[in-house]
């Protein structure tokens, strides 16, 4: 037998061994995850991927899915890279029921496009804040709180309530110059023209996440009362970093949700305490579905995590426990209303748009206090369910207040007027004119 | 004897000199368009379009552009990111500020605004060579990124920075924007594509094209037989950014749909780079192979392991392509320094002897 006719023979093999794996479940949906655990910002992207997909191996083993449906969690990695972020849209449309962008610049590209091809976009705390005028944004869905939800209620918080207490302050946002990082300056510059304190945006660019030296030798000349962080990937340590060498009070520096990942303050542990970050999620170790997920993921040793033990109670991988609760919680909706096993996305569409996580259905999932209870309709797709602070106390992140809410009356109209440029610039734009 | 040449007589120096001199090299480019024209937008799948297709096509034509510049004239570039930016940009803004134009005519326009600033940017070639004048162009690319994200009025003071595509009509069908059809934009393209590639071609062959060469071989040589560095230098800096700044345009408006600034930074200036050095310097069709292959290498790392069942986590698929691309480029360097096109070209020159290779 020649070499060739034995390579030929071993690909037939192989490839007849492929077609008898075939997938056990019969039933399944395709909830794809456009995920980033390659590139700069994969020590960020990484945990929250992790918590999201053991949470779907957890229920698939459990519960055998939602009401017996296999949940098919696949991700496709981007690399934090839009390009990569539009060729996985793409490539995942055809089946999936949901796209997961994973980044305001993929956000931004796919937003036109499942208003064309009619897939729900779940962008949990991050994308385009106005998306939460669901009468324009009608197939997309960043529950519980939007970004400008988050920067009004830092504004709360540190004004202890009374946003004319800041008045004659100065509010420094140090931000990454993207996309993502420019999304709270609008609402920031209204409140600043608004209650009299002034505003100052310290961008830092992709190439200078690492080496912050000249945006903190600028804080240090203008001595703001607040430094807020929007940050991500390696801008949060590199910021946390800079922090502490130029010795800028802790308990002035506030970072978005974000910001507040573990990994990014262990490196500095005793002297980044005090930094406080605003959290829609909070990490409850003996929670009843931690147990579960130790018990049929981690045991059965399904998990990525390199080091389960410290890994599983971090804030960001109990982040994507919630997220991935979210688009479950939408499904199984979808499933009770339209009485239907395998729902497609218009059916997840409305189950979206239906979620009531308040704390009843909390304990009967096990998560009671991870996640701010919320609810979402037709013409709010945000939920804006608030957040709590967090605040590093050298070795973990803790709770240290009471639920804060948003000043909705000042979001709001800007909600309003960015969803009506939008729809302009896209112009024809479906709107969602169903909904009152 | 596919490529049998004996018994095709030319009687004059223009059939000699004709572009397809082998009357199979002209079969061949017509089974090729035929192929992309006809064949292509029957069975292709809307992800082949906007993954596959779309990409190559685009990718092509930016480094048909860095082709002249770095190829003909010599001139190395490391700012072919950014220029095409700034036809992206300027296409946007024209699109924005009158809503009537035609995106043809806006994209052939923007083309000037990329060329205006590509030879600017040329002006040091004159003092400067090789490492040096790279530098130069690569203080264009810092330089021209940093002003997309400062300058507000490029994206219309948009709060998130990007340019956002609108949906375009023209004899109504939407061309661009989320609304346009895949087949739609792949003709656009593929039309730009080709019509630019024809015109690139001929100016290589003639008067402007030995101008060029003359140039990169020994510029001091060309002076002094007369050939006007800096009309020759300038015109290539100008061309070349022109196709550029047409592929710029034509990946945000026809691909994209949105950009940011970042998206123009050094490493799709790079990628540009690799696109053409390893097609070939000085080859135009060098650059279909190498985009095909760039382009299309990830997609199918991503949809062959599938395919055989073979478990492999994206992740580990994203890793994989780096290396492999990586490992392709040094091969290539190693290998056949001259690109894919030289070993088109070996082929060629085999079939034509071939049974007989004496």
């Amino acid at each position: 037998m020649t070499k060739l006719m034995k390579s030929l023979l071993l690909a037939a093999t192989l490839l007849a061994g492929a077609a008898t794996v075939a997938p056990a479940f019969a039933q399944e949906v395709y909830l794809p995850n456009l995920s980033y655990r390659t590139g700069p910002f994969a020590a960020t992207g990484t945990p929250l991927m992790n918590g999201q997909r053991d949470y779907m191996l957890m229920l698939n083993a459990r519960d055998g899915g939602a009401n017996g449906v296999k949940l098919g969690y696949d991700e496709c990695e981007t690399g934090y890279s839009t390009e990569k972020g539009v060729e996985c849209y793409e490539k995942t449309k055809a089946k999936a029921i949901v796209t997961q962008p994973w980044s305001t610049g993929i956000t931004l590209q796919v937003l036109p496009k499942t208003n064309v091809d009619k897939i729900p976009i779940l962008a949990p705390g991050y994308g385009f804040s106005p998306m939460a005028d669901g009468k324009t944004f009608a197939w997309a869905f960043n529950p519980p709180s939007s970004y400008w939800d988050g920067a009004s209620m830092i504004l709360n918080y540190i004004s202890e309530g009374n946003l004319d207490n800041l008045k004659g302050k100065k509010v420094a946002l140090l931000h990454l110059d993207h996309p993502y990082g420019k999304e709270p300056i609008p609402l920031l510059e209204q409140m600043a023209a608004k209650h009299g304190f002034t505003f100052l945006p310290i961008p830092v660019g992709l190439k200078e996440m690492q080496n912050q030296s000249a945006q903190w030798l600028q804080i240090r000349r203008e001595r703001p009362d607040y430094v807020v962080m929007w940050g991500w990937g390696a801008m949060n340590a590199g910021a946390i970093t800079e922090a502490v060498k130029t010795k800028y009070p802790m308990d002035q520096f506030y970072g978005i949700w974000w910001s507040g990942s573990d990994d990014d303050l262990l490196t500095v542990g005793e002297a980044g305490k005090g930094y406080r970050s605003i959290s829609w999620s909070v990490p409850i170790p003996d929670a009843p579905v931690m147990a579960d997920i130790q018990k049929h993921v981690i045991d059965a040793g399904q998990t990525l995590m390199t080091d389960p033990a410290n890994d599983k109670n971090k804030v960001f991988y109990q982040r994507g426990i919630i997220i991935s609760m979210i688009l479950v919680e939408g499904v199984k909706a979808a499933q009770a209303n339209f009485n239907a096993k395998e729902v497609t996305a218009e059916q997840l569409r409305w189950g979206l748009e239906n979620l009531k996580i308040d704390d009843a259905k909390l304990a009967e999932l096990g998560m009671s206090g991870m996640v701010v209870p919320f609810s979402t309709s037709c013409d709010n797709h945000t939920g804006h369910g608030g957040g709590w602070m967090l605040q590093w106390d050298g070795a973990k992140f803790v709770k240290v207040s009471d639920l804060l809410q948003p000043d909705r009356a000042a979001i709001e109209p800007l909600e309003k007027e960015k969803a009506k440029e939008y729809a302009d610039a896209n112009a024809p734009w479906a709107m969602n004119e169903g909904c009152q | 004897m596919f490529y049998r040449t004996a018994g095709q007589f030319k009687t004059s120096y223009q059939a000699d000199h004709a572009l397809f001199p082998v009357r199979q090299d002209f079969v061949l480019l017509i089974v090729i368009l035929a192929f992309a024209w006809i064949v292509l937008p029957f069975t292709a799948s809307e992800f082949t379009f906007n993954a596959l297709l779309i990409p190559v096509l685009i990718y092509s034509l930016a480094a048909i552009g860095l082709n002249v510049l770095t190829g003909y004239a010599g001139q190395l570039s490391l700012g072919t990111g950014a220029f095409m930016g700034v036809g992206a940009y300027a296409c946007y803004k024209l699109i924005t500020i009158f809503p009537e134009l035609n995106l043809v005519i806006a994209i052939l326009l923007s083309g000037f605004f990329s060329a205006a600033v590509g030879a600017a940017f040329g002006l040091p070639s004159l003092r400067i060579k090789g490492f040096y004048l790279a530098i130069a162009t690569l203080a264009a690319q810092f330089f021209l990124v940093w002003l997309f994200e400062k300058w507000a009025w490029l994206y219309n003071y948009s709060n998130t920075g990007a340019i956002q595509v609108p949906n375009i009509t023209m004899f109504g069908h939407t061309v661009a924007g989320a609304q346009a059809d895949a087949l739609t934009r792949y003709y656009f393209v593929l039309a730009f594509v080709t019509v630019m590639t024809a015109l690139a071609i001929n100016l290589t062959r003639g008067r402007i094209g030995r101008i060029w060469k003359a140039t990169r071989d020994m510029d001091i040589a060309a002076e002094l037989v007369g050939i006007n560095l800096l009309k020759s230098k300038l015109l290539a800096f100008a061309v070349s950014s022109y196709i550029v700044g047409v592929a710029g345009a034509l990946f945000v408006f026809l691909w994209r749909g949105a950009a940011e600034p970042n998206l123009f930074d050094i490493p799709l200036s790079f990628r540009v780079l690799f696109i053409a050095i390893i097609g070939g310097l000085g080859s135009v069709i060098g650059n279909y192979l190498r985009a095909l292959l760039i382009v299309a290498l990830p997609v199918l790392l991503n949809i062959v392991p599938e395919a055989l069942g073979v478990p492999i986590s994206s992740a580990t698929v994203e890793h994989l392509n780096v290396m492999i691309v990586g490992a392709l480029i040094i091969f290539f360097l190693i290998v056949e320094p001259h690109g894919l096109a030289r070993f088109w070209q070996v082929i060629r020159e085999k079939l034509i002897i071939w049974p007989f290779p004496h």
